[in-house]
């Protein structure tokens, strides 16, 4: 169990700058998920850490060791990584015991007992004998976690895992990935473009935004108080209005509301842009609040999410509200929109 | 260490060799470099012979009547008998992999067998019994049933392949069978036909033996005979016009190509496509596929038997007492080390090629085709002048030289065989191994041969068959007072001596047929029977 630790890293393909400047502490034995579009860097990140590549410039420190650095390159075979590719790339010619037991001392790789356990351990006992061609998707997947974990890594990298599962297998398997670790103890890092991935999974989560971290927090802080608007907009449905703020309080679309003050930016007077979460706004067929008409009504069981049109703004912008329950509302029934609690907001410029 | 900087002042950090801290591989490079370096030497020494000759009298050997004429036999024998390699081998191709016909696995075996019958003894096959095989018409049915497997061998591999979803998708779009045939299939296999296709046009540029029994005059059979007669100023202006024509072949092939990849799916969802029907149309292509077997494998083998059985006395009678077995033993000694040397030197190449792609790689790993459409005497001419100037003589009059020469002339082939298998050894399976503690060495070891094993023997067969059927090198680099099948089968023929020749003849066929089943067994592969 080691921490990983990361600074003013770079990394340009020709004239392609990828990674600009990372910064990045991961704790021992967190379980930390780098988000980020595709094509923002992330997986270049992994492969840095990895050792795959090298950095042109910056530092990264697994424990007390650099591990790249400017004088410094110690390979990918001395860094004790666990590294879980995205196809799980599990070596076709041997079977799922010599898969599993393939970074041991030829000693431990006889007989096959730890291969075993490590299967045991990723609930696949009994199936060391078959060759990877004759496992699920999410089989591999699992062989390809056991296989990096038998090494018993300082630190495990894991590279989109779980995008080639089908949506119900993924869930079941990112729970049980998530309950291998903590038993374990192991430090992980999971890269994703899967926000809900990254937020029901990780401790911790790394925002990669134009090869930079934008903003590293636990979950909750990530999705209630986002660094920027832009963020606010990329974790999670946001409604951003325009609005002015005056002691305390914004004046908006959808009225005057109190202010947050915990958010990351410190806000007091003038243009501002504020964020409202759709599930923070209630609707109600009385007089109380905004009225407006619903423009779309999409249904997905556990919630509902609609667009409302307010009626002072019929060309305005559009606010996406989220409800639990409630009847159904079919385009251009009547609504009012009224917001629950303070609000966040950032100045405008 | 600071825990931030700039890329400007982190460069300027002590002890850094270079901005880019990422290494090249140089030891790829370096070898890769050296292998295009030697692969050069047959054209740097026409080069240097016609700079000896002067630039008027190579401008007077080259501009002469003859030329045009040995021009015209050699391009429109090219043209045809790559045009009909490419429908033959393609059709066998789709029609083994993708339909019902009726035994196909024994016919894929088979398909591929006239690949080790050498050039020259199919057409002493055909024109042994009947006379009228020679001239142009003779060469293009000789030429065309002995190479049509180097098309059939790669466009096999790659309907094997190819996503059968395309095929499918573009039927429920409403294109119907041929439609999707031509659009889709075709499309599939574009790069496969047209990595044959240059197989075929260079082979046949540099095909001797065969023309020369059949009486059919092109530059090779013109060169060797001008080397022969040690007019080496008109064979080196005559090569030089060959060479250009093997560049032109080239950037055909590169246009053709073009810059269209296939897109796959990964290696292990590979799902397998149900065969489209044939239907009442079954049996008129099976019986095509067996009057093909038969006129490519029964001619050549039955003559040889033919003239074994019913032979004319022997013209040749007492001194040339040698002996089949050790011929046979000298042909395969010196062709399995040339397969092993060829495979060993288009390791890097192929490496450099498939993990390390670029512009100026690229180039240096297809100039290395140019050497396939050189005849195997300028090569060893380019050899022997090189060993005798440079290196006193070393290795002159040994199987050594005639060894390299072999790697030299075939190393294309072997390139061919090793980057298909270094394909199936991706990357990424490198990368895991060498995060699991794995040093490179280890990695090679345990991954990457153990997944390019069976294509690296593909390569070795390849080179080996090649090298077995080989006429024109051999007779000129040969050790003193050794022959190999090839050669005094050349004897015996060339005296009329039918019925000693054909001995040799089906031995060079038994010993070039084992490689050229391994080879379609390879080819046929799936990517399931890995396991």
């Amino acid at each position: 169990m080691r921490d990983v630790s990361v600074t003013g890293l770079y990394k340009a393909f020709g004239t392609h700058l990828v990674l600009a400047g990372v910064d990045l502490e991961v704790p021992a034995g967190s379980l930390t998920a780098i988000l980020g579009p595709s094509g923002s860097g992330k997986t270049t990140l992994l492969r840095l850490m990895a050792g795959f590549e090298r950095a042109d410039a910056g530092t990264i420190t697994i424990g007390d060791t650099v591990v790249d650095g400017p004088v410094v390159y110690v390979p990918p075979e001395r860094r004790r990584i666990g590294y879980v590719p995205q196809e799980g790339s599990l070596f076709p010619h041997l079977t799922v015991q010599a898969n599993v037991g393939f970074g041991l001392p030829a000693r431990e790789r006889r007989g096959g007992a730890k291969a075993a356990g490590l299967l045991e351990l990723v609930g696949l006992d009994g199936l060391g004998q078959r060759y990877p061609h004759e496992l699920s998707g999410g089989q591999q997947q699992r062989v390809a976690l056991a296989r990096a974990l038998a090494i018993e890594p300082a630190v495990v990298l894991l590279d989109e895992p779980f995008a080639s599962l089908d949506a119900h297998l993924r869930a079941s398997v990112r729970a049980d990935v998530q309950e291998i670790f903590r038993r374990a103890g192991t430090t992980a890092i999971l890269v994703t473009h899967d926000q809900d991935e990254a937020l029901s999974t990780a401790d911790r989560v790394a925002v990669l935004r134009d090869g930079k971290i934008a903003q590293y927090a636990v979950p909750e802080d990530l999705y209630d108080r986002p660094a920027d608007a832009d963020l606010a907009g990329f974790i999670g449905d946001a409604n951003l209005l325009e609005g002015v703020a005056s002691a305390g309080a914004v004046k908006t679309r959808l009225g005057r509301l109190p202010l947050d003050g915990s958010g990351p930016v410190p806000v007091h007077e003038g243009q501002v842009t504020v964020l409202i979460r759709p599930e923070q706004i209630e609707l109600g067929p009385g007089e109380d609040g905004v009225p407006g008409r619903v423009t779309s009504y999409r249904y997905h069981g556990h919630d509902a999410v609609l667009r409302v049109q307010p009626e002072d703004d019929t060309a305005g912008q559009q606010i996406t509200v989220r409800v639990v329950g409630g009847p159904h509302l079919p385009p251009g029934s009547p609504v009012t929109l009224r917001v629950r609690g303070p609000v966040l907001a950032w100045p405008r410029d | 260490m600071a825990a931030t900087g700039t890329l400007a002042d982190r460069q300027d950090a002590p002890g850094r060799p270079s901005p880019q801290r990422t290494r090249r591989p140089v030891a790829l490079l370096t070898g890769s470099y050296l292998v295009a370096a030697v692969l050069a030497l047959p054209l740097v020494f026409l080069l240097i012979e016609a700079r000896g000759a002067g630039a008027s009298a190579v401008a007077h050997l080259i501009f002469r009547p003859l030329t045009g004429t040995l021009l015209w036999n050699t391009v429109r024998l090219t043209v045809v008998v790559t045009a009909a390699c490419a429908v033959i081998g393609t059709l066998a191709a789709w029609c083994v992999e993708r339909t019902d016909l009726p035994g196909r696995r024994a016919l894929a075996v088979l398909v591929v067998v006239p690949l080790a019958i050498p050039d020259f003894v199919v057409s002493f096959g055909w024109n042994s019994l009947w006379i009228w095989a020679q001239g142009f018409r003779g060469a293009v049915i000789v030429m065309t049933l002995a190479v049509y497997p180097l098309v059939y061998l790669p466009v096999a591999a790659s309907l094997r392949s190819a996503d059968p979803g395309q095929e499918e998708v573009a039927r429920a779009l409403g294109s119907g069978r041929v439609r999707t045939f031509v659009r889709i299939t075709l499309g599939q296999a574009r790069g496969a036909i047209a990595g044959g296709c240059l197989l075929v046009a260079l082979v046949l540029l540099a095909e001797y033996g065969a023309f020369e029994i059949l009486g059919y005059q092109t530059f090779t059979t013109e060169i060797f005979y001008e080397f022969h007669s040690y007019s080496f100023s008109a064979s080196c202006a005559l090569s030089l016009v060959l060479v250009l024509l093997g560049m032109l072949v080239l950037a055909a092939d590169g246009l053709v190509r073009g810059r269209g990849r296939v897109a796959r799916s990964g290696p292990l969802t590979q799902r397998v496509s149900p065969p489209q029907r044939l239907g009442q149309a079954r049996w008129p292509v099976l019986a095509a596929f067996i009057a093909l077997i038969l006129l490519a494998l029964g001619v050549p083998v039955g003559a040889a038997i033919y003239w074994i059985v019913d032979g004319l006395p022997p013209v040749l009678s007492g001194g040339a007492n040698v002996s089949l077995l050790d011929a046979a033993g000298h042909t395969t000694a010196y062709s399995a080390a040339a397969g092993l040397l060829a495979t060993v030197m288009s390791f890097p190449v192929a490496m450099l090629a498939i993990r390390h792609s670029g512009r100026m790689r690229h180039l240096l790993e297809r100039s290395t085709y140019l050497v396939l459409g050189m005849p195997g005497v300028v090569i060893a001419f380019a050899l022997s002048y090189f060993t005798e100037r440079y290196a006193a003589g070393f290795g002159y009059g040994t199987s050594m030289l005639l060894i390299a020469c072999y790697a030299i002339m075939f190393f294309p082939l072997a390139l061919v065989g090793v980057k298909a298998s270094l394909a199936r050894a991706p990357v990424s399976l490198d990368e895991v191994a060498r995060s699991l503690g794995q040093r490179r060495l280890a990695v090679l070891g345990r991954v990457t041969l153990r997944l390019a094993g069976p294509g690296l023997v593909a390569a070795f067969c390849l080179v080996f068959l090649s090298a077995v059927t080989e006429l024109t090198a051999t007779l000129l680099l040969i050790p003193t007072g050794t022959q190999t099948l090839a050669t005094q089968f050349w004897v015996y023929e060339t005296n009329l001596s039918y019925s000693q020749a054909a001995p040799f003849a089906l031995v060079m066929i038994i010993v070039a047929t084992l490689p050229s089943i391994v080879l379609g067994r390879f080819f046929n592969r799936t990517a399931q029977a890995q396991g």
